[in-house]
């Protein structure tokens, strides 16, 4: 997706991760994605550099959809969709 | 479809390994693995319940000059506990803990009660041989 697209988007569930370092983001977000239904949409915010890489590997390896990344002042929204 | 099997031989019981495999771990349960986890001589002492995440009972076998600033480090950046790391993956994936009887005996404590409650049984070495002769990933830390 475009950054354009992804400003437009309709997340059902956001996921803080901004206070922890690596691993934490990717345990929250795989606590936090089932949560949510399929089709759902989820992003992630994570100032830990590693998590932009290990979030879009993980929604490969998990099947769900690896939507694109924002990034914002001092930290990133990874967006996905849930399989 | 059947989950990938991690196996971790958990020989040590410095502190930094022990949260090395914690952070390994958290990728494997976010991963869905199935973990079995075979504690090994020091790390059979870093589980006994006195010791668990007391810092002060855990050395850090190499660079032990930088314990305190790699704890310290650990904190300001709200990296959990080794033992905390354990817990939660507990919670995410089949994660199961087994403390060898020898290296429990050679610390001290020989029941499943003398350790740290997420420890799941106490085996023997033919136990971890054939868990890691199944594994798809084995690793010795």
């Amino acid at each position: 997706m475009t950054q354009a697209e992804l400003l437009t988007i309709q997340v059902t569930k956001t996921v803080d991760a901004r206070g922890t370092a690596c691993p934490g983001p990717l345990l929250e977000a795989k606590k936090a994605v089932g949560t949510i239904k399929p089709g759902d949409i989820m992003e992630v915010l994570s100032a830990d550099e590693g998590t932009k890489v290990d979030i879009p590997k993980w929604c490969t390896k998990q099947g769900h959809e690896y939507l694109g990344t924002m990034e914002e002042n001092g930290y990133y929204r990874i967006f996905m969709k849930k399989r | 479809m059947e989950k990938k099997k991690l196996c971790i031989g958990l020989y040590s019981g410095s502190v930094d390994k022990l949260t090395a495999a914690g952070i390994i771990l958290s990728g494997a349960v976010a991963d869905d693995m199935a973990v079995d986890i075979y504690v090994l001589l020091q790390g059979a002492r870093a589980f006994r319940k006195d010791v668990g995440d007391n810092p002060d009972k855990l050395n850090m076998a190499e660079n032990p000059e930088l314990k305190a600033e790699f704890l310290q480090s650990l904190k300001n950046l709200k990296v959990r506990t080794w033992v905390e790391f354990f817990r939660e993956c507990r919670t995410i994936s089949e994660v199961k803990i087994h403390i060898c009887g020898l290296a429990g005996k050679i610390w001290g404590a020989e029941k499943l009660d003398d350790f740290i409650d997420i420890a799941d049984d106490i085996c023997g070495i033919g136990a971890y041989i054939t868990a890691a002769q199944e594994a798809d990933v084995n690793l010795f830390i």
